[in-house]
């Protein structure tokens, strides 16, 4: 579903009732239902790409993970289980590995090395052209509550794809410290979204 | 190396942002299977790391989203798992914090296979092409137009095109060059007074051939509606007519689908 021009009616997040509704079109999906699939689309192929792209940096290669996590989630919508966490986290979940596994497949660590730098500001900058700008603000406002450790830690593993001895490595802080910081910032995070 | 219980559970930030090793991750892994307060807090640490990347949402190229409809009725859907399955170990994040059995998905698959055949759409039988043949009478009525519409269901070039129509509501192809036969069905169109109706159209090259009045919806679906005939170059049309039809098009399509070749 769109509106008028094209943009992402909803975020699945920020809509009440919005995930149970992906979780039921993900169900349907599962009977190999297309419109069922194709609303699936409409939901979830913007966030997807934006997260991909926010870890790929480019947009064609973005564009092609996203559609093979789209095919992904066609595919193995069976697998697909509520009582496991939610629509949306399972979709995320998938593209994120996606993503991630494809840049350390292909890029080296030196290359990934050239970008830290920019990792933390780069939110800013991935997060053009998007729908709901509440919820945008919620995840910044949030991140910004975070301690700077904490957020740096976050966003260069996220959207970094580092690993947490690689994001160690890169803060010179050490490695206990850093998955520290990594599982309090998410609890922060995870508390400030108001996720149940 | 074994560690401490306490030390493993430090990693689960790490984990949840995918900033692991594989040998890491499954070993983490290992230690989820057997902690339900730590797959608990894995679950909460997912949804803050999906709400992040979520909110960099940007907006996909429209022409991307034919290519992943067609992809999906090309692919073969993997069945559930058996309830009582192991979970698979290294086959990644969705597999492991999934797990095994979909709530949904607790009846056998033929059972369900035969519900989703038994409510499906064209699109639907053509992701399950095995069953076309075995499932069409269920799908229609009418055993000649089944027929004709299992032909293009298994035809060994049919192709799926999804286009949006101008007025409201999806419009979905399903054609066979190799048949000179399309499969055209609806969805959401927009409700016509009395004195209108929808006509489909075969525009070529040569101009446009009626190929019949879309018949009323059944639970906001129209078709199948199967049209013969289908000559190199011609594309789909659906106009807006008088209820009884017309020779040729009075008004200007509405809806525009085909390969052109």
């Amino acid at each position: 579903m769109t509106d008028s021009q094209g943009l992402p009616r909803r975020n699945p997040a920020a809509e009440p009732g919005g995930d149970a509704g992906l979780a039921v079109l993900l169900a349907r999906v599962a009977r190999g239902d297309q419109p069922a699939f194709e609303e699936v689309y409409d939901r979830m192929a913007g966030p997807v790409l934006g997260m991909v792209r926010g870890v790929l940096r480019d947009l064609a290669q973005s564009e092609e993970v996203m559609q093979e996590v789209l095919l992904e989630l066609w595919r193995t919508a069976s697998r697909f289980d509520v009582a496991k966490g939610s629509a949306l986290s399972w979709v995320m979940t998938l593209a994120h590995r996606r993503a991630v596994d494809r840049v350390r497949a292909e890029q080296k660590l030196a290359e990934r090395e050239l970008r830290a730098a920019s990792a933390q500001i780069d939110y800013d900058d991935v997060t053009e052209a998007v729908e709901a700008t509440l919820e945008r603000e919620r995840v910044r406002r949030c991140l910004g509550s975070l301690t700077d450790l904490q957020r740096e830690s976050v966003t260069l593993a996220y959207y970094g794809s580092y690993t947490y001895s690689e994001v160690s490595g890169l803060l010179g802080v050490a490695i206990g410290t850093v998955k520290t910081r990594m599982r309090d910032g998410l609890i922060r995070l995870r508390d400030c979204l108001g996720v149940e | 190396m074994k560690r401490a219980d306490t030390d493993l559970h430090t990693l689960a930030g790490a984990y949840a942002l995918d900033a692991v090793s594989d040998a890491d991750r499954t070993r983490f892994e290992q230690h989820l299977a057997g902690c339900e307060a730590c797959a608990q807090e894995i679950r909460g640490l997912r949804e803050a790391t999906a709400r992040l990347g979520a909110s960099a949402a940007i907006r996909p190229r429209a022409e991307l989203k034919a290519r992943a409809l067609l992809a999906a009725a090309r692919t073969r859907q993997l069945p559930p798992v058996a309830p009582d399955a192991p979970a698979r170990p290294g086959r990644g994040p969705a597999s492991a914090a999934i797990g095994a059995m979909s709530r949904l998905g607790r009846r056998p698959w033929l059972a369900r296979l035969a519900t989703a055949v038994a409510a499906a759409s064209l699109a639907v039988a053509v992701a399950m092409g095995v069953l076309v043949m075995g499932a069409q009478h269920r799908l229609h009525a009418d055993q000649a137009r089944g027929h004709a519409i299992a032909a293009v269901l298994s035809a060994p070039d049919v192709i799926m095109l999804t286009a949006q129509v101008a007025t409201g509501g999806t419009a979905t192809v399903l054609e066979s060059r190799h048949e000179h036969s399309l499969v055209f069905t609806a969805a959401g169109l927009l409700a016509l007074p009395a004195a209108k109706s929808y006509e489909l159209w075969l525009m070529g090259p040569g101009g446009s051939r009626a190929a019949g009045m879309l018949p009323p919806p059944k639970g906001g679906m129209v078709g199948p509606m199967v049209v013969a005939g289908l000559a190199a170059g011609d594309r789909v049309g659906l106009t807006v007519e008088p209820a009884g039809g017309s020779a040729q098009p009075t008004s200007a399509p509405i809806l525009m689908l085909g390969l052109g070749s």
